[in-house]
Protein backbone atom coordinates (compact mmCIF):
# COMPACT_ATOMS: atom_id res chain seq x y z
CA UNK A 1 0.00 0.00 0.00
CA UNK A 2 2.84 2.80 0.82
CA UNK A 3 4.10 1.94 -2.97
CA UNK A 4 0.59 2.48 -4.08
CA UNK A 5 0.35 6.05 -2.18
CA UNK A 6 3.55 7.13 -2.63
CA UNK A 7 2.97 6.83 -6.88
CA UNK A 8 -0.44 8.04 -6.17
CA UNK A 9 1.15 11.18 -4.25
CA UNK A 10 3.18 11.81 -7.23
CA UNK A 11 0.24 12.13 -9.71
CA UNK A 12 -1.60 15.21 -10.15
CA UNK A 13 -4.27 15.82 -7.85
CA UNK A 14 -7.67 15.42 -9.20
CA UNK A 15 -9.40 18.66 -8.22
CA UNK A 16 -12.79 19.60 -8.91
CA UNK A 17 -13.09 23.29 -8.67
CA UNK A 18 -16.12 25.84 -7.23
CA UNK A 19 -15.04 28.63 -9.38
CA UNK A 20 -16.18 32.60 -7.71
CA UNK A 21 -16.53 35.71 -9.18
CA UNK A 22 -13.52 36.99 -11.24
CA UNK A 23 -11.74 33.60 -10.50
CA UNK A 24 -12.38 31.91 -13.94
CA UNK A 25 -9.59 32.80 -15.46
CA UNK A 26 -7.41 31.99 -12.97
CA UNK A 27 -8.62 28.68 -12.23
CA UNK A 28 -8.28 27.59 -15.64
CA UNK A 29 -4.46 28.69 -16.15
CA UNK A 30 -3.66 27.03 -13.25
CA UNK A 31 -5.38 23.70 -14.66
CA UNK A 32 -3.36 24.50 -17.66
CA UNK A 33 -0.17 25.07 -15.77
CA UNK A 34 -0.30 20.73 -15.51
CA UNK A 35 0.04 21.29 -11.57
CA UNK A 36 -3.23 19.39 -11.19
CA UNK A 37 -5.55 17.84 -12.95
CA UNK A 38 -9.19 19.20 -13.36
CA UNK A 39 -11.60 16.77 -12.32
CA UNK A 40 -15.25 16.95 -14.55
CA UNK A 41 -17.02 15.51 -11.87
CA UNK A 42 -17.03 16.06 -7.84
CA UNK A 43 -17.02 12.47 -8.00
CA UNK A 44 -13.64 11.77 -9.74
CA UNK A 45 -12.23 14.03 -7.67
CA UNK A 46 -10.06 13.94 -4.36
CA UNK A 47 -9.70 17.66 -3.65
CA UNK A 48 -12.30 20.46 -3.66
CA UNK A 49 -11.01 23.83 -4.69
CA UNK A 50 -13.16 26.83 -3.54
CA UNK A 51 -11.69 29.44 -5.37
CA UNK A 52 -12.32 33.18 -4.77
CA UNK A 53 -15.97 34.21 -2.33
CA UNK A 54 -18.61 32.18 -3.07
CA UNK A 55 -22.05 34.31 -2.87
CA UNK A 56 -24.46 32.43 -0.58
CA UNK A 57 -26.72 31.86 -3.36
CA UNK A 58 -24.36 28.92 -4.07
CA UNK A 59 -23.36 27.87 -0.77
CA UNK A 60 -25.93 24.92 -0.42
CA UNK A 61 -24.41 23.76 -3.91
CA UNK A 62 -20.92 23.33 -2.81
CA UNK A 63 -22.21 21.60 0.63
CA UNK A 64 -23.49 18.85 -1.79
CA UNK A 65 -20.36 19.06 -4.46
CA UNK A 66 -18.72 18.70 -1.56
CA UNK A 67 -20.53 15.37 -0.44
CA UNK A 68 -20.26 13.77 -3.81
CA UNK A 69 -16.25 13.93 -3.42
CA UNK A 70 -15.95 10.02 -2.15
CA UNK A 71 -14.32 10.42 1.58
CA UNK A 72 -11.25 10.94 2.35
CA UNK A 73 -10.80 13.88 0.79
CA UNK A 74 -10.13 17.60 1.03
CA UNK A 75 -11.20 21.14 0.88
CA UNK A 76 -9.10 23.68 -0.44
CA UNK A 77 -9.41 27.56 -0.29
CA UNK A 78 -7.90 29.99 -2.83
CA UNK A 79 -8.40 33.92 -3.11
CA UNK A 80 -6.30 33.52 -5.89
CA UNK A 81 -3.62 36.02 -4.51
CA UNK A 82 -1.10 33.04 -4.28
CA UNK A 83 0.19 30.07 -5.91
CA UNK A 84 -1.99 27.36 -4.77
CA UNK A 85 0.01 24.05 -5.99
CA UNK A 86 1.49 23.38 -2.69
CA UNK A 87 -1.51 23.43 -1.22
CA UNK A 88 -3.10 21.14 -3.25
CA UNK A 89 -0.74 18.99 -3.21
CA UNK A 90 -0.67 18.79 0.32
CA UNK A 91 -4.40 17.88 0.41
CA UNK A 92 -3.75 15.34 -2.29
CA UNK A 93 -1.10 13.94 0.05
CA UNK A 94 -3.94 14.16 3.31
CA UNK A 95 -6.56 12.53 0.82
CA UNK A 96 -3.87 9.12 0.23
CA UNK A 97 -3.42 9.67 3.66
CA UNK A 98 -6.73 9.43 5.07
CA UNK A 99 -5.88 11.94 7.98
CA UNK A 100 -8.07 14.66 8.85
CA UNK A 101 -10.23 13.47 6.61
CA UNK A 102 -13.40 15.80 5.93
CA UNK A 103 -16.93 14.32 7.36
CA UNK A 104 -20.33 14.85 5.25
CA UNK A 105 -21.46 18.36 5.64
CA UNK A 106 -25.35 17.53 4.53
CA UNK A 107 -27.30 14.55 6.02
CA UNK A 108 -27.59 11.38 3.84
CA UNK A 109 -31.06 11.11 3.60
CA UNK A 110 -33.76 12.24 0.78
CA UNK A 111 -33.53 16.84 0.13
CA UNK A 112 -37.74 15.94 0.71
CA UNK A 113 -39.98 14.28 1.95
CA UNK A 114 -42.10 11.32 -0.21
CA UNK A 115 -45.25 13.08 -1.60
CA UNK A 116 -48.33 11.63 -0.57
CA UNK A 117 -50.06 12.48 -4.04
CA UNK A 118 -50.54 10.98 -7.51
CA UNK A 119 -51.92 7.23 -7.90
CA UNK A 120 -48.90 5.60 -6.19
CA UNK A 121 -48.54 8.58 -3.61
CA UNK A 122 -45.24 10.38 -5.89
CA UNK A 123 -47.03 12.87 -6.85
CA UNK A 124 -47.03 11.43 -11.01
CA UNK A 125 -49.13 9.79 -13.06
CA UNK A 126 -49.21 6.19 -13.30
CA UNK A 127 -45.92 4.84 -12.53
CA UNK A 128 -44.27 7.72 -13.82
CA UNK A 129 -43.23 11.23 -13.10
CA UNK A 130 -43.21 13.33 -9.74
CA UNK A 131 -40.99 14.00 -7.36
CA UNK A 132 -40.19 10.90 -5.13
CA UNK A 133 -38.10 12.05 -1.87
CA UNK A 134 -37.78 15.03 -4.18
CA UNK A 135 -36.25 13.48 -7.26
CA UNK A 136 -37.61 14.11 -10.37
CA UNK A 137 -38.80 11.21 -12.40
CA UNK A 138 -39.20 11.17 -16.26
CA UNK A 139 -43.25 12.10 -17.26
CA UNK A 140 -43.88 11.70 -20.78
CA UNK A 141 -44.40 14.27 -23.01
CA UNK A 142 -44.96 15.89 -26.38
CA UNK A 143 -41.32 15.34 -28.35
CA UNK A 144 -40.99 18.73 -30.26
CA UNK A 145 -39.25 17.55 -33.43
CA UNK A 146 -41.88 14.77 -34.50
CA UNK A 147 -45.03 15.17 -31.87
CA UNK A 148 -44.10 11.32 -30.04
CA UNK A 149 -44.81 10.84 -26.92
CA UNK A 150 -40.91 10.69 -25.41
CA UNK A 151 -40.08 10.83 -21.70
CA UNK A 152 -39.37 14.02 -20.12
CA UNK A 153 -37.05 14.64 -17.06
CA UNK A 154 -36.13 18.14 -16.03
CA UNK A 155 -33.11 18.78 -14.15
CA UNK A 156 -31.03 21.95 -13.04
CA UNK A 157 -27.95 22.47 -13.97
CA UNK A 158 -24.98 24.68 -11.99
CA UNK A 159 -23.48 27.07 -10.39
CA UNK A 160 -20.39 24.81 -10.92
CA UNK A 161 -20.98 22.88 -13.77
CA UNK A 162 -18.19 22.09 -16.18
CA UNK A 163 -19.61 22.55 -19.07
CA UNK A 164 -21.11 26.49 -18.32
CA UNK A 165 -19.80 29.59 -16.79
CA UNK A 166 -19.78 29.51 -13.08
CA UNK A 167 -22.83 30.86 -11.36
CA UNK A 168 -24.84 30.21 -14.09
CA UNK A 169 -27.96 27.60 -13.23
CA UNK A 170 -30.11 26.19 -15.73
CA UNK A 171 -33.14 24.61 -15.36
CA UNK A 172 -34.06 21.86 -18.10
CA UNK A 173 -36.38 19.56 -19.33
CA UNK A 174 -34.56 16.94 -21.52
CA UNK A 175 -35.71 14.38 -23.83
CA UNK A 176 -33.25 12.16 -24.46
CA UNK A 177 -30.75 14.62 -25.14
CA UNK A 178 -32.61 17.35 -26.53
CA UNK A 179 -33.38 19.79 -24.54
CA UNK A 180 -37.59 20.59 -24.82
CA UNK A 181 -37.58 23.76 -22.20
CA UNK A 182 -35.51 25.77 -21.03
CA UNK A 183 -35.08 28.46 -17.93
CA UNK A 184 -32.31 30.47 -16.83
CA UNK A 185 -32.39 30.29 -12.93
CA UNK A 186 -29.17 32.12 -11.90
CA UNK A 187 -26.56 34.60 -14.16
CA UNK A 188 -23.01 33.75 -14.18
CA UNK A 189 -20.64 35.55 -11.33
CA UNK A 190 -19.20 38.24 -13.27
CA UNK A 191 -15.75 37.69 -14.01
CA UNK A 192 -12.53 40.25 -15.09
CA UNK A 193 -11.52 41.08 -18.45
CA UNK A 194 -8.86 38.20 -18.84
CA UNK A 195 -11.60 35.57 -18.47
CA UNK A 196 -13.79 37.15 -21.86
CA UNK A 197 -10.42 37.59 -23.61
CA UNK A 198 -10.17 35.58 -27.00
CA UNK A 199 -7.77 33.20 -26.34
CA UNK A 200 -9.78 32.00 -23.26
CA UNK A 201 -12.79 31.94 -24.41
CA UNK A 202 -11.29 29.60 -27.63
CA UNK A 203 -10.15 27.55 -25.28
CA UNK A 204 -12.98 26.77 -23.30
CA UNK A 205 -14.86 25.63 -26.75
CA UNK A 206 -12.11 23.61 -28.06
CA UNK A 207 -12.19 21.73 -24.62
CA UNK A 208 -15.68 21.08 -25.49
CA UNK A 209 -14.50 19.90 -29.33
CA UNK A 210 -12.49 17.43 -27.73
CA UNK A 211 -9.50 19.37 -28.11
CA UNK A 212 -7.50 20.31 -24.25
CA UNK A 213 -4.13 20.09 -25.70
CA UNK A 214 -4.85 22.62 -28.38
CA UNK A 215 -6.94 24.83 -25.82
CA UNK A 216 -3.53 24.67 -23.49
CA UNK A 217 -1.67 26.11 -26.61
CA UNK A 218 -4.32 28.54 -26.81
CA UNK A 219 -3.68 29.73 -23.60
CA UNK A 220 0.08 29.74 -23.56
CA UNK A 221 -0.04 32.24 -25.99
CA UNK A 222 0.02 29.60 -29.06
CA UNK A 223 -2.42 29.83 -32.21
CA UNK A 224 -4.36 26.77 -33.52
CA UNK A 225 -4.93 26.32 -37.14
CA UNK A 226 -8.75 27.38 -38.23
CA UNK A 227 -8.94 23.28 -39.80
CA UNK A 228 -10.59 23.14 -35.94
CA UNK A 229 -13.97 25.13 -37.34
CA UNK A 230 -15.64 23.03 -39.66
CA UNK A 231 -16.47 20.74 -36.00
CA UNK A 232 -18.94 23.46 -34.99
CA UNK A 233 -21.79 23.07 -36.95
CA UNK A 234 -22.98 25.91 -39.28
CA UNK A 235 -25.65 28.02 -38.55
CA UNK A 236 -25.67 27.18 -34.48
CA UNK A 237 -26.63 30.20 -32.75
CA UNK A 238 -27.12 32.91 -35.43
CA UNK A 239 -28.51 35.77 -35.24
CA UNK A 240 -28.20 36.53 -38.13
CA UNK A 241 -26.33 34.98 -41.35
CA UNK A 242 -22.88 34.49 -40.92
CA UNK A 243 -22.99 35.29 -36.88
CA UNK A 244 -23.05 32.10 -35.75
CA UNK A 245 -20.89 30.04 -33.17
CA UNK A 246 -18.43 29.30 -35.66
CA UNK A 247 -18.06 32.55 -37.17
CA UNK A 248 -17.72 33.44 -32.88
CA UNK A 249 -15.05 30.84 -32.72
CA UNK A 250 -13.03 32.05 -36.00
CA UNK A 251 -13.25 35.64 -34.49
CA UNK A 252 -11.86 34.64 -31.45
CA UNK A 253 -8.81 32.11 -33.17
CA UNK A 254 -8.15 35.47 -34.87
CA UNK A 255 -7.64 36.90 -31.44
CA UNK A 256 -10.41 39.20 -32.01
CA UNK A 257 -13.18 39.86 -29.07
CA UNK A 258 -16.44 38.80 -28.75
CA UNK A 259 -20.02 40.51 -28.92
CA UNK A 260 -19.93 42.33 -25.02
CA UNK A 261 -23.72 40.93 -24.35
CA UNK A 262 -25.52 37.96 -25.78
CA UNK A 263 -29.10 37.37 -26.74
CA UNK A 264 -31.58 35.74 -24.11
CA UNK A 265 -29.74 32.34 -24.56
CA UNK A 266 -32.89 30.50 -22.32
CA UNK A 267 -35.06 30.30 -25.28
CA UNK A 268 -31.94 29.81 -28.08
CA UNK A 269 -31.25 26.34 -26.45
CA UNK A 270 -34.79 24.97 -26.23
CA UNK A 271 -35.40 22.61 -29.47
CA UNK A 272 -31.60 22.13 -29.48
CA UNK A 273 -29.37 19.16 -28.21
CA UNK A 274 -27.37 19.50 -25.67
CA UNK A 275 -23.72 19.24 -27.08
CA UNK A 276 -25.15 21.59 -29.93
CA UNK A 277 -27.09 23.96 -26.93
CA UNK A 278 -23.26 23.70 -24.19
CA UNK A 279 -21.40 24.76 -27.61
CA UNK A 280 -23.62 27.35 -28.74
CA UNK A 281 -23.61 28.70 -25.07
CA UNK A 282 -19.73 28.65 -24.40
CA UNK A 283 -19.42 30.69 -27.92
CA UNK A 284 -20.34 33.81 -25.79
CA UNK A 285 -17.92 34.95 -23.52
CA UNK A 286 -18.95 34.26 -19.47
CA UNK A 287 -20.00 38.42 -19.66
CA UNK A 288 -21.59 38.32 -22.45
CA UNK A 289 -24.16 35.55 -20.99
CA UNK A 290 -24.03 37.47 -17.66
CA UNK A 291 -25.38 40.61 -19.33
CA UNK A 292 -28.05 38.40 -21.39
CA UNK A 293 -29.15 36.78 -18.26
CA UNK A 294 -29.17 40.01 -15.91
CA UNK A 295 -31.10 41.96 -18.70
CA UNK A 296 -33.72 39.19 -18.99
CA UNK B 1 -6.59 -22.78 -27.87
CA UNK B 2 -2.86 -23.37 -27.47
CA UNK B 3 -0.47 -22.51 -24.47
CA UNK B 4 -0.28 -18.87 -26.37
CA UNK B 5 -3.62 -17.90 -24.81
CA UNK B 6 -1.16 -16.90 -21.37
CA UNK B 7 0.50 -14.14 -23.47
CA UNK B 8 -2.56 -12.38 -23.77
CA UNK B 9 -2.66 -10.61 -20.55
CA UNK B 10 1.35 -9.77 -21.09
CA UNK B 11 0.55 -8.34 -24.27
CA UNK B 12 -2.81 -6.54 -23.59
CA UNK B 13 -0.72 -4.61 -20.03
CA UNK B 14 2.29 -3.88 -22.21
CA UNK B 15 0.05 -2.36 -25.47
CA UNK B 16 -1.91 -0.39 -22.26
CA UNK B 17 0.89 1.18 -20.55
CA UNK B 18 2.78 1.90 -23.91
CA UNK B 19 -0.87 3.48 -25.17
CA UNK B 20 -0.90 5.50 -22.04
CA UNK B 21 2.46 6.81 -22.51
CA UNK B 22 1.76 7.78 -25.88
CA UNK B 23 -1.48 9.51 -24.53
CA UNK B 24 0.64 11.24 -22.17
CA UNK B 25 3.42 12.33 -24.49
CA UNK B 26 1.20 13.88 -27.28
CA UNK B 27 0.58 17.18 -25.83
CA UNK B 28 4.47 17.81 -26.94
CA UNK B 29 3.07 18.06 -30.20
CA UNK B 30 1.19 21.22 -29.44
CA UNK B 31 4.09 22.81 -27.35
CA UNK B 32 2.85 21.14 -23.83
CA UNK B 33 5.34 18.71 -21.35
CA UNK B 34 5.69 15.24 -22.06
CA UNK B 35 5.22 13.21 -19.66
CA UNK B 36 7.62 10.22 -18.83
CA UNK B 37 7.00 5.96 -18.67
CA UNK B 38 6.01 6.64 -15.36
CA UNK B 39 3.15 8.53 -15.80
CA UNK B 40 0.46 6.25 -16.70
CA UNK B 41 1.69 4.26 -13.03
CA UNK B 42 1.19 7.24 -11.04
CA UNK B 43 -2.13 8.14 -12.51
CA UNK B 44 -2.76 4.83 -12.54
CA UNK B 45 -2.04 4.09 -8.68
CA UNK B 46 -3.91 7.93 -7.96
CA UNK B 47 -7.14 5.89 -8.93
CA UNK B 48 -6.09 2.55 -7.36
CA UNK B 49 -5.81 4.60 -3.66
CA UNK B 50 -9.10 6.35 -3.74
CA UNK B 51 -12.44 4.48 -2.86
CA UNK B 52 -15.20 3.49 -5.26
CA UNK B 53 -18.05 6.46 -5.79
CA UNK B 54 -21.33 5.22 -5.05
CA UNK B 55 -24.58 6.93 -6.57
CA UNK B 56 -28.35 6.29 -5.21
CA UNK B 57 -29.85 2.63 -6.26
CA UNK B 58 -27.12 1.86 -8.84
CA UNK B 59 -27.30 -1.03 -10.87
CA UNK B 60 -24.31 -2.58 -9.03
CA UNK B 61 -24.03 -6.18 -11.32
CA UNK B 62 -23.98 -3.89 -14.34
CA UNK B 63 -21.56 -1.85 -13.06
CA UNK B 64 -18.78 -4.13 -12.58
CA UNK B 65 -20.21 -6.35 -15.46
CA UNK B 66 -19.50 -3.20 -18.02
CA UNK B 67 -15.68 -2.95 -17.53
CA UNK B 68 -15.25 -6.46 -17.06
CA UNK B 69 -16.93 -7.20 -19.96
CA UNK B 70 -15.48 -4.96 -22.38
CA UNK B 71 -11.70 -6.31 -21.18
CA UNK B 72 -12.70 -9.81 -22.00
CA UNK B 73 -13.91 -8.38 -25.69
CA UNK B 74 -10.51 -6.61 -25.79
CA UNK B 75 -8.78 -9.84 -25.01
CA UNK B 76 -11.09 -12.19 -27.07
CA UNK B 77 -10.53 -10.01 -30.14
CA UNK B 78 -6.71 -10.43 -29.48
CA UNK B 79 -6.81 -14.05 -29.05
CA UNK B 80 -7.45 -14.85 -32.76
CA UNK B 81 -4.81 -12.31 -34.15
CA UNK B 82 -2.19 -14.51 -35.71
CA UNK B 83 1.43 -14.10 -33.67
CA UNK B 84 3.05 -15.88 -36.45
CA UNK B 85 2.18 -17.21 -39.92
CA UNK B 86 0.29 -19.75 -39.36
CA UNK B 87 -0.25 -19.88 -35.42
CA UNK B 88 -2.82 -17.82 -33.07
CA UNK B 89 -3.47 -18.47 -29.25
CA UNK B 90 -7.39 -19.50 -30.49
CA UNK B 91 -6.80 -20.28 -34.30
CA UNK B 92 -10.35 -19.72 -35.57
CA UNK B 93 -11.22 -20.51 -38.95
CA UNK B 94 -13.89 -17.41 -38.47
CA UNK B 95 -11.58 -15.17 -36.60
CA UNK B 96 -12.94 -12.04 -38.73
CA UNK B 97 -16.73 -12.89 -37.33
CA UNK B 98 -15.06 -13.21 -33.83
CA UNK B 99 -13.75 -9.90 -33.97
CA UNK B 100 -16.75 -8.49 -35.15
CA UNK B 101 -18.98 -9.84 -32.50
CA UNK B 102 -16.45 -8.00 -30.15
CA UNK B 103 -17.21 -4.88 -31.82
CA UNK B 104 -20.76 -5.37 -32.11
CA UNK B 105 -20.95 -5.74 -27.93
CA UNK B 106 -18.75 -3.13 -27.18
CA UNK B 107 -21.60 -1.20 -27.76
CA UNK B 108 -22.98 -3.17 -25.24
CA UNK B 109 -20.59 -2.85 -22.53
CA UNK B 110 -20.48 0.79 -23.03
CA UNK B 111 -24.19 1.17 -22.82
CA UNK B 112 -23.74 -0.75 -19.43
CA UNK B 113 -21.34 1.64 -18.18
CA UNK B 114 -23.41 4.55 -18.67
CA UNK B 115 -26.57 2.88 -17.72
CA UNK B 116 -25.42 1.48 -14.23
CA UNK B 117 -25.11 4.58 -12.12
CA UNK B 118 -28.64 5.96 -12.54
CA UNK B 119 -27.72 9.12 -13.06
CA UNK B 120 -28.34 11.46 -16.00
CA UNK B 121 -25.27 12.18 -17.48
CA UNK B 122 -23.84 8.89 -17.84
CA UNK B 123 -26.87 7.80 -19.29
CA UNK B 124 -26.94 10.45 -22.06
CA UNK B 125 -23.60 9.40 -22.68
CA UNK B 126 -24.36 6.08 -22.67
CA UNK B 127 -27.57 6.23 -25.03
CA UNK B 128 -25.15 8.91 -28.28
CA UNK B 129 -22.63 5.91 -27.90
CA UNK B 130 -25.34 3.50 -28.86
CA UNK B 131 -26.38 5.67 -31.56
CA UNK B 132 -23.13 6.26 -32.99
CA UNK B 133 -21.98 2.75 -32.41
CA UNK B 134 -24.70 1.25 -35.06
CA UNK B 135 -23.83 3.16 -38.11
CA UNK B 136 -19.94 2.37 -37.01
CA UNK B 137 -20.20 -1.52 -37.02
CA UNK B 138 -21.97 -1.04 -40.66
CA UNK B 139 -18.64 0.14 -42.52
CA UNK B 140 -16.52 -2.30 -40.13
CA UNK B 141 -17.89 -5.44 -41.16
CA UNK B 142 -17.81 -4.31 -44.97
CA UNK B 143 -14.08 -3.25 -44.36
CA UNK B 144 -13.46 -6.45 -43.14
CA UNK B 145 -15.29 -8.83 -45.05
CA UNK B 146 -13.19 -6.74 -48.34
CA UNK B 147 -9.97 -7.72 -46.26
CA UNK B 148 -10.98 -11.36 -45.84
CA UNK B 149 -11.95 -11.22 -49.93
CA UNK B 150 -8.48 -11.37 -51.15
CA UNK B 151 -7.31 -14.77 -48.98
CA UNK B 152 -11.64 -16.50 -49.50
CA UNK B 153 -11.34 -17.07 -46.34
CA UNK B 154 -12.58 -16.15 -42.88
CA UNK B 155 -9.53 -17.07 -41.08
CA UNK B 156 -7.00 -14.51 -40.04
CA UNK B 157 -4.06 -17.03 -40.16
CA UNK B 158 -4.92 -16.62 -44.04
CA UNK B 159 -5.68 -13.40 -44.55
CA UNK B 160 -2.17 -12.67 -43.52
CA UNK B 161 -1.07 -15.38 -45.71
CA UNK B 162 -2.51 -13.59 -48.35
CA UNK B 163 -1.06 -10.34 -47.57
CA UNK B 164 2.53 -12.22 -48.60
CA UNK B 165 3.20 -10.71 -52.05
CA UNK B 166 1.08 -7.44 -51.09
CA UNK B 167 -0.58 -5.62 -48.22
CA UNK B 168 -4.61 -5.21 -47.93
CA UNK B 169 -2.96 -1.84 -47.32
CA UNK B 170 -1.91 -1.18 -50.84
CA UNK B 171 -4.64 -3.27 -52.67
CA UNK B 172 -7.48 -1.76 -50.34
CA UNK B 173 -6.34 2.05 -49.62
CA UNK B 174 -9.20 3.29 -48.01
CA UNK B 175 -9.88 0.30 -45.41
CA UNK B 176 -7.53 1.54 -43.58
CA UNK B 177 -8.82 4.78 -42.60
CA UNK B 178 -12.58 3.51 -42.76
CA UNK B 179 -11.11 0.62 -40.05
CA UNK B 180 -9.71 3.59 -38.10
CA UNK B 181 -13.29 5.24 -37.25
CA UNK B 182 -13.64 1.96 -35.85
CA UNK B 183 -11.25 2.08 -33.55
CA UNK B 184 -11.49 5.49 -32.21
CA UNK B 185 -15.24 4.37 -31.32
CA UNK B 186 -14.32 1.01 -29.84
CA UNK B 187 -12.03 3.41 -27.81
CA UNK B 188 -14.03 6.14 -27.18
CA UNK B 189 -11.19 8.45 -28.40
CA UNK B 190 -11.06 12.18 -29.70
CA UNK B 191 -13.71 12.36 -32.41
CA UNK B 192 -15.58 9.79 -31.99
CA UNK B 193 -15.66 9.54 -27.94
CA UNK B 194 -19.03 10.30 -28.00
CA UNK B 195 -19.56 8.39 -24.60
CA UNK B 196 -17.46 10.43 -21.87
CA UNK B 197 -17.54 13.73 -23.56
CA UNK B 198 -16.75 16.86 -21.97
CA UNK B 199 -20.08 18.50 -22.23
CA UNK B 200 -21.36 16.12 -19.88
CA UNK B 201 -18.85 16.03 -17.76
CA UNK B 202 -17.31 12.87 -18.52
CA UNK B 203 -20.15 10.57 -19.24
CA UNK B 204 -20.74 7.45 -18.71
CA UNK B 205 -17.70 7.96 -16.54
CA UNK B 206 -19.03 11.16 -14.62
CA UNK B 207 -19.86 8.89 -10.87
CA UNK B 208 -16.74 6.79 -11.24
CA UNK B 209 -13.57 6.97 -9.00
CA UNK B 210 -11.38 4.67 -7.60
CA UNK B 211 -10.86 0.44 -8.96
CA UNK B 212 -14.04 1.11 -10.77
CA UNK B 213 -12.83 3.99 -12.90
CA UNK B 214 -9.14 2.43 -13.21
CA UNK B 215 -10.32 -0.78 -14.84
CA UNK B 216 -12.72 1.61 -17.51
CA UNK B 217 -9.66 2.56 -18.34
CA UNK B 218 -7.40 -0.27 -18.31
CA UNK B 219 -10.37 -1.43 -20.65
CA UNK B 220 -9.97 1.12 -23.39
CA UNK B 221 -6.39 0.66 -23.61
CA UNK B 222 -6.57 -2.82 -23.52
CA UNK B 223 -8.95 -2.45 -26.44
CA UNK B 224 -6.79 0.02 -28.40
CA UNK B 225 -4.27 -2.42 -28.16
CA UNK B 226 -6.53 -5.40 -29.50
CA UNK B 227 -7.90 -3.07 -32.23
CA UNK B 228 -3.90 -1.77 -33.46
CA UNK B 229 -3.57 -5.92 -33.57
CA UNK B 230 -6.06 -6.29 -35.84
CA UNK B 231 -6.33 -3.72 -37.79
CA UNK B 232 -1.55 -4.60 -38.44
CA UNK B 233 -3.69 -8.06 -39.53
CA UNK B 234 -6.35 -7.28 -41.32
CA UNK B 235 -4.01 -4.45 -43.18
CA UNK B 236 -0.18 -4.81 -42.78
CA UNK B 237 0.38 -7.89 -43.24
CA UNK B 238 0.64 -8.96 -39.27
CA UNK B 239 3.48 -10.44 -38.32
CA UNK B 240 4.74 -11.33 -41.99
CA UNK B 241 8.26 -9.47 -42.88
CA UNK B 242 11.93 -10.12 -43.60
CA UNK B 243 14.65 -10.18 -40.89
CA UNK B 244 12.90 -9.82 -37.32
CA UNK B 245 11.10 -12.72 -35.92
CA UNK B 246 7.47 -13.05 -36.94
CA UNK B 247 5.82 -11.68 -33.47
CA UNK B 248 8.42 -8.78 -32.99
CA UNK B 249 6.64 -7.83 -36.29
CA UNK B 250 3.49 -8.06 -35.38
CA UNK B 251 4.35 -5.55 -32.45
CA UNK B 252 5.78 -3.12 -34.42
CA UNK B 253 2.91 -2.61 -37.11
CA UNK B 254 0.65 -2.85 -34.09
CA UNK B 255 2.34 0.11 -32.57
CA UNK B 256 2.49 2.02 -35.76
CA UNK B 257 -1.11 1.24 -35.62
CA UNK B 258 -1.69 2.56 -32.46
CA UNK B 259 0.36 5.65 -32.75
CA UNK B 260 -1.69 6.55 -35.81
CA UNK B 261 -4.70 5.77 -33.67
CA UNK B 262 -3.95 8.15 -30.80
CA UNK B 263 -2.64 11.14 -32.85
CA UNK B 264 -5.73 11.14 -34.88
CA UNK B 265 -7.48 11.08 -31.17
CA UNK B 266 -5.78 13.83 -29.92
CA UNK B 267 -5.45 15.89 -33.56
CA UNK B 268 -9.38 15.89 -34.55
CA UNK B 269 -12.24 18.00 -33.69
CA UNK B 270 -15.43 16.09 -32.09
CA UNK B 271 -18.46 17.40 -33.79
CA UNK B 272 -22.15 17.54 -32.24
CA UNK B 273 -23.51 13.97 -31.97
CA UNK B 274 -26.66 14.24 -34.81
CA UNK B 275 -23.97 15.92 -37.52
CA UNK B 276 -21.88 13.00 -36.46
CA UNK B 277 -24.84 10.57 -37.24
CA UNK B 278 -25.75 12.29 -40.41
CA UNK B 279 -21.90 12.11 -41.60
CA UNK B 280 -21.79 7.95 -40.88
CA UNK B 281 -25.32 7.07 -42.35
CA UNK B 282 -24.48 9.06 -45.75
CA UNK B 283 -21.01 9.71 -46.32
CA UNK B 284 -19.28 6.55 -44.26
CA UNK B 285 -21.64 4.18 -44.93
CA UNK B 286 -22.07 4.29 -48.86
CA UNK B 287 -17.98 4.83 -48.92
CA UNK B 288 -17.71 1.14 -47.24
CA UNK B 289 -19.64 -0.43 -49.84
CA UNK B 290 -17.64 1.25 -52.65
CA UNK B 291 -15.25 -0.04 -51.22
CA UNK B 292 -16.50 -3.40 -50.79
CA UNK B 293 -17.43 -3.73 -54.62
CA UNK B 294 -14.13 -2.44 -55.44
CA UNK B 295 -12.25 -4.86 -53.30
CA UNK B 296 -14.57 -7.55 -55.04
CA UNK B 297 -13.96 -6.44 -58.18
CA UNK B 298 -10.51 -6.68 -57.56
CA UNK B 299 -10.35 -10.12 -56.07
CA UNK B 300 -12.58 -11.73 -58.90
Amino acid sequence: MTLLRRLAASAPPPVYPCIGPGMLDPVERLFASGCARRALSPASAGVLLIAGVVPDRAAAAIDRLHDQVPPPRRTVGWSGADEPSNSLHDAWSGVLSGDGAEPDRLPDEPPNEWRGKGDHGHGGEGMMGGTPYGRPMAMTGEDPRDGLQLDRYTMRVGPFAPMLPPGLELEVTLQGDLIAAARVLQPPFPQEDTASAPPACAARMLRLLGLPHHADRLLRGGRVRAGVLCAVPKGLGAAMPGRDARARLRRWLDGEPGAAQAPEFGALITGLEWHEAILMLNSWSPEALRRAAEAA
Amino acid sequence: MSPLVLTLPVALLAGAWLAAWIDRLAPALWGGRAAGPLAPLRDGAALLARPNATTEAPDRLTRWLAPGTYLVLAAAGLSVVPLAPGVAAVDSPVGIVVWGACEALTVVAVFLHGWSPNSPFPLIGAYRYTAIGLPVMLPSMFVLIAAALPAESLSLIAVVEAQREVWNLVRQPIGLPLFLIVGLTLTLRGPFDFADGADIAGGTSAEESGPGRALWQLARLTMLTAFSAMAATAFLGGPLGPGLPAPMWLALKTVAVMLLTILACHALARTVPSRMLHLLWVAALPLSFLHLALAGWVAL
